[in-house]
């Protein structure tokens, strides 16, 4: 890729992923420019852009995937490059070609490598020839039928996995208990595939209990400099969604450590990866085996708690080659030193996760020390019900896992308060006290099998919530007058 | 006179009782946390000003405070949406010397049924109270017996009250035999103090003198204690007598509290006992201190005082009893009828003589909601001839012809035969025995007649003659608490739950309330809790869990569409609170509830109605348990809502791409009609 200064940036994307990304292009001194859809006129990331554009409806395909209007955007606020952020079009291989058709750089890996990965079936061919373990499984399903024969003949036993070939961040993945759920699941992880990501090719494979989610965040540049950034731990997940992120992993010892974090950077050399990127691994504690999951082609949720540890902004890095410059350090200097932790505060009930959208009536957020906060909402916005549930990154940092739960626990008990929608605050709280969590113990399964658990240390009652209790009993009583039960 | 302290929280029974006994004088128990506030101000009297008198209180040299029970505990939860709980764990901190005691109904407890022994022992053993004043409307001491058992094995004071009444059966001997079952059923003289209860204030001084004396020269070790409404006007000199007669603890209250039905002043009292020579156990000037604590709030309960103002020596012979004043004139108000309230207190005064009974809690609503029915019923047939007429009717019967109902014309007989036939419930199970036993015997035959009809000889003789005690089954208590978790949503705690084995309704709207008010009722000043603020910078500033907090009012906006934006700076930060009036429109959303109602697990769009192999669902469409029957979207990911067993679509209640609530009503489906066939299966 030949050398080419990126001028201004468009950031193909909302919430989150926007701000964070316009943060980086403001340290570099590159002006943005931010697209929204009707309900995001006021959003945060519009507002902090130096321009924006609108483009289009509220539905997604309307406004956030629809390339046309985007690479429109980019050509009429005269920006020469597109972020995709994460979600959305960032693992769109037709996006990010026409991206580089348009004459535009893309800030991402190159079209050919998403698109091989974003197929799982393929991906996971890849993964085999490049002699890294997968999950035993059946590619490219037609139906429910060819599964029950895979597994009578394989002896696979429920639970399975069904995922669409091109799902991804926990979308068209449908976990499968019994026999007689198939064909539903079957039909909902298509359905999911379609509309999410416009293919319904499916796969299947034997669930791995107790798994522990590990990815590795490696950064390659167009030099061939390929540099891995250590692991992160993601196990923490509902609905196959992650919502607690650290690094290093509590789980790994150095060895293994060493053994997966080389296997990512193996892979990622040999399909010719570029720009930032994850190789992510089910690990299995009991046998302490890795296997393959997927290649996340762009920047993830999770990348802040590798940029906590390493001091590295990847971000920056991924812009830095894009403008085709080498890496400018080696893997020698990367000295993590520290542990950081990450918990996603989605808008939605902390009991049954059931999104809560409206008004951010009131938000209050006093970090203090070693504590980094990524967020989409201000008081007085809005939580569209259109969109992900992802409003707030809280991450923490210590010397060691314990402070970093320390001032994560801080923050989350008093340092942050939101009214207006529900978060999952309470949850998130209850989950980095809890026994295991502390000691490390838990697998992809904890918040399911704890659930009941963790409700029940909910802290029902603050000093705040109490006070504006009375508020309203002395807004009714000073507009309503003495009432009749008095 | 000094104070001594003559009794403490944890001190033991048998501790206190000698302490009295060695006691030169008398010692008060003050009732301005309780009754003072019940006789006058309709038991409205907040925590949060009677816990200003606390202070004052621990250092007064009172043998206790009155703080507990009665109706006080039923008002607290309904009106001024207060747990007796906290009240007392508030007391607690504030006057750590003080005994606190309650007023407690010996089957009844503070709830309106008689309760199975299970309860009374679950409820007893769990209220952190010191004195328990116990008493029987019918004085059937046998009632007393698993309140006295929980109490005196816990090592709280039991203190067995007598109820008292003057009439011609209530003699001497009668008393006596209540106290000797008293005196038994307490294992002797040595670990209670017996109250003389004279509810009503009817105890004139000689008569007061009488009893006390005759009960002192049979036990003289007995410590006795006379309670004493100041109704009839001869509260004071009936208190001086009782005292000279040996009594050694009299009911006070602030002079500043007092009006006309509850107890005599204590300034007053202190006064006119050490003039006649008998010492008092008080520390004056904090008794001073208190009553001008007390006059500072009591201006803000003038609107709960009585209707009827003054003392009322008539109630010798209607007997209403002081606790009982406020609340029934406002009942009288509220229906309309207050005009016929001295008919009604007329008619008290003869029914009392044909039913004999104590007129106190449960008997005096008894009294009172009989009496007040009859009398309602002739004003509504036959105006106020009529009322005067059943007046005549009944001094005839009581006053002429001595209660012997033969001696009645024939007319006047098939009259009274009906006059109890449309009396409450409560009334005919107090004829059957239900509460126990009636403390001079039953009523004549014809109030069978008239209250049963044809049946009264076969109710008669279901008359129990048990104790509630031992007629009413174990309750169980595992299935009423799931109802109460049922109802709440929530695991109660202990407290929830006696407050809901007392009065289930009002208790569940009290813990509905403090969900939503959290503890306003604790917090804001009396003023603010009746009216709100009512002036741009107006304010009210309080602690909450040790930190301060200020509320100030900056405007009211004018009611739109049925609204109210209020503008308030909660601790400097200005908030728009909205409040909805009575008139605000209600686009309310149906929510599913019953069992055959599918409603939405997840906030989210509605974005197929049915499922793919079939299809839209529509009304009389069969689906089958488990079948989709639609799908939600949330933040891109699918939920299938399926159906919960066979059924017949009644009603569909939402339509494609709706954005739907959790919990809301997506449909309602019907069992499946079996003449309803063919069955239609779905298509594959």
């Amino acid at each position: 890729m030949k050398n080419k200064k990126i001028e201004k940036v468009l950031i193909a994307n909302r919430g989150v992923p926007a701000v964070r990304i316009i943060h980086t292009c403001k340290d570099l001194g590159i002006p943005t420019t931010a697209v929204y859809s009707s309900p995001d006129r006021l959003a945060s990331h519009v507002l902090m852009a130096d321009s924006a554009v609108h483009i289009g409806e509220a539905p997604p395909i309307q406004s956030y995937l629809n390339m046309e209007k985007i690479i429109d955007a980019a050509k009429t606020s005269g920006s020469n490059a597109i972020h995709p952020g994460w979600g959305f079009l960032a693992e769109n291989p037709d996006f990010a070609q026409k991206v580089i058709d348009a004459g535009l750089i893309w800030i991402g890996p190159t079209p050919d490598v998403i698109r091989v990965m974003g197929d799982k079936i393929q991906a996971k061919k890849l993964a085999l020839k490049a002699n890294v373990p997968t999950i035993p499984g059946l590619s490219d399903v037609k139906n429910v039928k060819e599964i029950r024969k895979w597994m009578k003949d394989d002896h696979v036993g429920f639970p399975i996995m069904i995922k669409a070939a091109s799902g991804g961040g926990g979308k068209g993945m449908v976990k499968v208990e019994k026999s007689e759920e198939l064909e539903q699941a079957f039909e909902q992880t298509r359905s999911e595939g379609i509309k999410s990501f416009g293919d319904g090719q499916l796969l299947v494979e034997k669930y791995i209990e107790k798994g522990r989610h590990i990815e590795v965040q490696v950064v390659a540049d167009t030099h061939g400099n390929v540099i891995h950034l250590y692991e992160r731990e993601c196990t923490l997940q509902r609905r196959n969604q992650k919502i607690i992120e650290e690094a290093p992993s509590p789980s790994l010892n150095e060895d293994i450590r060493n053994e997966i974090c080389f296997t990512a950077n193996r892979l990622m050399r040999e399909i010719g990866y570029t720009s930032a990127g994850t190789v992510e691994f089910l690990f299995d504690s009991a046998t302490s085996k890795y296997f393959f999951l997927e290649v996340n082609t762009r920047l993830q949720v999770e990348h802040g708690v590798t940029e906590l540890i390493t001091g590295l902004d990847i971000v920056s890095i991924m812009i830095d080659i894009a403008q085709g410059k080498p890496l400018s350090f080696d893997k020698a200097a990367i000295h993590p030193n520290r542990w950081a932790l990450e918990v996603r505060l989605n808008a939605e009930d902390p009991k049954n996760f059931s999104p809560s959208f409206g008004t951010i009536n009131r938000m209050r957020l006093e970090p203090g020390p070693a504590v980094r906060v990524a967020q989409s909402v201000y008081e007085g916005a809005e939580v569209p019900p259109y969109y992900d549930s992802l409003m707030m990154l809280i991450m923490s940092t210590g010397r060691d896992r314990d402070h970093a739960i320390q001032a994560m626990d801080r923050t989350l008990s008093r340092n942050v308060r939101i009214e207006g929608v529900k978060t999952l605050a309470p949850l998130l709280l209850s989950i980095i006290r809890h026994k295991s969590f502390r000691s490390g113990d838990f697998s992809t399964r904890f918040i399911e099998e704890h659930m009941d658990e963790l409700i029940s240390t909910f802290r029902d009652r603050n000093s705040e919530d109490e006070v504006l209790k009375i508020a309203q009993y002395v807004a009714e009583i000073s507009a309503l007058g003495t009432q009749e039960w008095m | 006179m000094k104070n001594i302290i003559i009794a403490k929280p944890g001190m033991t029974p048998k501790k206190i009782i000698k302490n009295i006994r060695a006691l030169k004088g008398v010692a008060f128990t003050s009732t301005g946390m309780r009754d003072a506030g019940q006789s006058d101000f309709k038991n409205r009297i907040r925590s949060y000003d009677l816990l200003s008198l606390a202070p004052l209180y621990n250092e007064m040299g009172l043998f206790s405070a009155e703080c507990h029970g009665g109706a006080r505990w039923h008002v607290g939860v309904m009106n001024r949406k207060e747990s007796p709980f906290e009240e007392i764990d508030l007391l607690r901190v504030a006057m750590p010397n003080v005994l606190t005691q309650t007023l407690i109904r010996e089957t009844n407890l503070w709830g309106y049924r008689p309760y199975a022994k299970n309860i009374i022992e679950y409820v007893v053993n769990r209220v952190d109270i010191d004195v328990w004043r116990c008493f029987s409307f019918l004085n059937d001491i046998r009632n007393m017996r698993t309140v006295a058992e929980c109490v005196m094995k816990r090592g709280r004071l039991f203190e067995p009250a007598v109820s008292f009444t003057q009439s011609n059966w209530a003699t001497d001997k009668y008393y006596l035999g209540v106290v000797k079952d008293i005196v038994d059923l307490s294992g002797g003289v040595d670990e209670i103090v017996l109250c003389i209860k004279d509810m009503a204030g009817v105890g004139s001084p000689k008569r007061i003198y009488e009893l006390v004396d005759t009960i002192k020269q049979k036990y003289p070790d007995l410590v006795l204690q006379y309670h004493r409404h100041a109704t009839d006007g001869l509260a004071l000199p009936a208190m001086l007598a009782a005292a000279q007669a040996g009594c050694k603890i009299v009911d006070v209250q602030e002079d500043s509290l007092t009006r006309f039905f509850g107890q005599a002043p204590i300034l007053a009292a202190h006064a006119y006992f050490e003039e006649s020579g008998i010492p008092v156990n008080l520390n004056r000037s904090l008794a001073e201190a208190s009553s001008q604590k007390a006059r500072k709030w009591i201006g803000e309960y003038d609107w709960a005082e009585s209707p009827f103002k003054g003392f009322d020596h008539e109630v010798v012979t209607h007997r209403m009893p002081g606790g009982a004043f406020p609340s029934s004139f406002e009942q009288a108000e509220n229906g309309g009828f207050l005009h016929l309230m001295p008919s009604i207190l007329k008619v008290m005064s003869l029914y009392n003589r044909i039913v004999r009974y104590m007129d106190v809690t449960p008997g005096s609503q008894i009294t009172w909601v009989t009496c007040s029915g009859i009398v309602n019923l002739y004003d509504k047939e036959r105006g106020s001839i009529g009322v005067e007429h059943v007046i005549e009717l009944l001094n005839k019967l009581v006053e002429e012809k001595d209660r012997k109902f033969n001696l009645m014309d024939k007319e006047e007989q098939e009259e009274l035969l009906l006059l109890f036939r449309n009396a409450p419930g409560d009334f005919k199970n107090l004829l059957l025995g239900a509460y126990g036993l009636l403390p001079v015997g039953w009523p004549d035959d014809w109030v069978y007649e008239s209250a049963f009809g044809d049946e009264w000889k076969k109710k008669k003789k279901e008359r129990k003659k048990q104790s509630p005690l031992d007629a009413l089954k174990n309750e169980d208590l595992k299935k009423l608490r799931k109802e109460l978790a049922e109802k709440l949503g929530d695991e109660p705690t202990d407290e929830d739950f006696i407050l809901y084995l007392m009065h289930p309704k009002d208790a569940l709207n009290m813990l509905e309330f403090r969900e939503k008010y959290g503890e306003t009722p604790l917090l804001l000043p009396t003023k603010v809790w009746r009216e709100g603020l009512k002036t741009p910078g107006d304010n009210v500033a309080f602690e909450h869990w040790g930190k301060p907090y200020c509320i100030e009012l900056v405007s009211i906006g004018d009611k739109h569409e049925g609204l109210i934006h209020v503008v308030l700076r909660v601790n400097n930060k200005t908030r728009v609170i909205t409040v909805e009036t009575p008139d605000a429109k209600k686009s309310e959303i149906r929510m599913a509830s019953l069992s055959n109602e599918v409603g939405a697990p997840i906030n989210g769009t509605a974005w197929r109605i049915g499922n793919p192999a079939r299809g839209v669902l529509k009304v009389g469409d069969i689906v089958h348990k488990g079948e989709e029957v639609a799908n939600l979207e949330a933040m891109k990911m699918e939920n299938a809502i399926n159906a919960p067993f066979e059924g017949q679509i009644a009603e569909v209640c939402f339509g494609l791409n709706d954005t739907v609530k959790e919990g809301q009503l997506l449909y309602v489906l019907e069992k499946v009609n079996e003449r309803n066939t063919p069955i239609a299966e779905p298509h594959p």
